[in-house]
């Protein structure tokens, strides 16, 4: 296993990302809430640049079948990566896609050292 | 799909035909390809080409819709050929104006779309091939323009929209465009859409709650009703040189809608009686299903069988390219390298589509 500085901690805010190669895999580093996460960017899907996505929230719902009614709900804000070319959504912390169990994007290991961000390849 | 991305394998060595690319004209692109009073109609009013369905595209903003990557022919090169591998794209100007009410209009537009098409894209590269986009509402004007584009030697077919025609395109209210279209020697490729919906399909428009249920019936309805109109009316007899294809709505629809027709044709073939064969014949003989949007069973195996029952002797590899729910090539082309023949890989990617559109390549 190598070790690569990606950046220096302050170089990707919460919130952000950056894309990079790492021994020709396109890897993004992402900042959740001052927790990094690195994935593959490839979804599972049709290959596509997943981790270019936007990163939003989702529609969920809840069925009251005593009273028949479907509540909707806007929530998990900013925890859903929606790849850019259909649309697969995967929670941003774990890498796993919503609509299909068994399927994540694939992960890597990253912590941060003397202010730097090390991800492990 | 203009971002920057990672570039996925190239399809390999097969020579990769695709069937459906579109273009995605802006309004300012056609003023001047239009007379007036449609001129000062595009550039003035602010209706555009036609009025907006009301529905959601982008999944409350979560796709990104961005058309730059076609609007030049050197940005679809780069992005379709280069990026995804594709040599020689069919494209069409997605034009929609045949769900349109205002008849002139329409047939405004259709002819202001193929000179775009024709000056912007084709005349550019040599590999780039086009479809002459023709509007249904009156058929002696569709003969005209077939007639028009006839002489245009990077139009390989006729691309029509079939969701909103009225009355279905296998009436003989269109046999003078069919007409044409055989004295020509340009074969017809269908398209539907969900901008057609509302039209085509008005009270299921008004009555479903989601995108996701018109887009997913939209298509392969639209298809269907192309498809049993020509067969039934006995449209595929009438001009019997003409070849018939259908564009995105995938490949399932087409098993399930022939059986169902080979069983009522032999039960009520007086209905049907300028047919000499069996439904199913016609399509195998004359017809092509487009792959994309390529279905997504649960299990690999069983898209594997559905692309044997249909037939690889039937099937246009196409990616849709750039709309939001477009394949990648590699996606047909890896399944058909595991699951087929080479051959039969051959005959998706290639060589149906030269048999279809006539191709000298």
């Amino acid at each position: 296993m190598k070790e690569y500085n990606i950046a220096k901690e302050d170089e990707i805010g919460v919130g952000e990302r950056i894309v990079t190669e790492i021994e020709g895999r396109e890897i993004a580093v992402f900042n959740v809430d001052g927790e990094y996460v690195a994935y593959l960017n490839w979804c599972f899907h049709q290959a596509g640049p997943c981790c270019e996505g936007k990163v939003t929230g989702t529609t969920e719902a809840t069925w009251d079948s005593e009273n028949l009614t479907q509540t909707l709900t806007y929530t998990r804000e900013d925890e859903i990566l929606n790849c850019p070319w259909h649309g697969w959504e995967y929670d941003i912390q774990t890498g796993e896609c919503i609509s299909r169990s068994g399927v994540s994007l694939p992960s890597y290991p990253v912590r941060i050292e003397e202010g730097n961000i090390i991800l492990s390849l | 799909m203009s971002q920057e991305v990672a570039s996925p394998d190239v399809v390999g060595d097969e020579l990769t035909i695709d069937s459906d690319v579109h273009l995605q004209i802006r309004h300012e692109d056609l003023v001047p390809y239009l007379d007036e009073p449609w001129r000062s109609r595009m550039k003035d009013s602010h209706t555009g080409q036609q009025p907006n369905d009301g529905w959601d595209r982008t999944v409350n903003g979560k796709f990104l819709m961005d058309f730059d990557s076609v609007q030049t022919a050197e940005d679809l090169k780069h992005s379709l050929c280069n990026d995804l591998g594709v040599d020689y794209p069919i494209i069409n100007t997605l034009g929609l104006m045949s769900r349109n009410p205002e008849n002139d209009w329409s047939v405004a537009l259709m002819k202001a779309h193929n000179d775009f098409l024709i000056d912007n894209f084709l005349d550019v590269y040599d590999n780039f091939l086009g479809l002459a986009t023709i509007t249904t509402q009156q058929p002696d004007k569709a003969a005209e323009e077939i007639d028009r584009m006839a002489s245009e030697e990077d139009i390989v077919g006729i691309y029509i929209h079939n969701t909103g025609p009225n009355p279905p395109l296998g009436d003989s209210f269109y046999d003078s465009m069919w007409e044409a279209a055989e004295d020509n020697d340009l074969n017809v490729a269908f398209h539907g859409s969900a901008d057609g919906f509302m039209f085509e399909f008005p009270r299921q428009n008004q009555s479903l709650n989601q995108f996701i249920e018109v887009h997913t019936l939209a298509h392969p309805w639209s298809q269907m009703l192309t498809m049993i109109s020509l067969i039934v009316e006995g449209t595929v007899e009438k001009f019997p040189d003409l070849r018939w294809a259908f564009l995105e709505a995938g490949l399932s629809w087409v098993p399930y809608m022939l059986f169902r027709l080979n069983k009522e044709y032999s039960m009520r073939r007086s209905e049907a009686p300028l047919l000499e064969k069996m439904p199913e014949e016609y399509f195998r003989e004359k017809m092509y299903v487009a792959s994309q949007p390529l279905e997504e069973p649960m299990a690999q195996t069983d898209l594997a069988k559905l692309i044997d029952v249909v037939g690889t002797d039937n099937i246009l590899f196409a990616t849709d390219y750039p709309h939001w729910d477009f394949d990648n090539p590699e996606t047909l082309n890896q399944h058909l390298q595991r699951m087929f023949d080479p051959e039969d890989l051959t005959k998706v990617m290639t060589q149906n589509a030269i048999e279809m559109f006539d191709l000298t390549i």
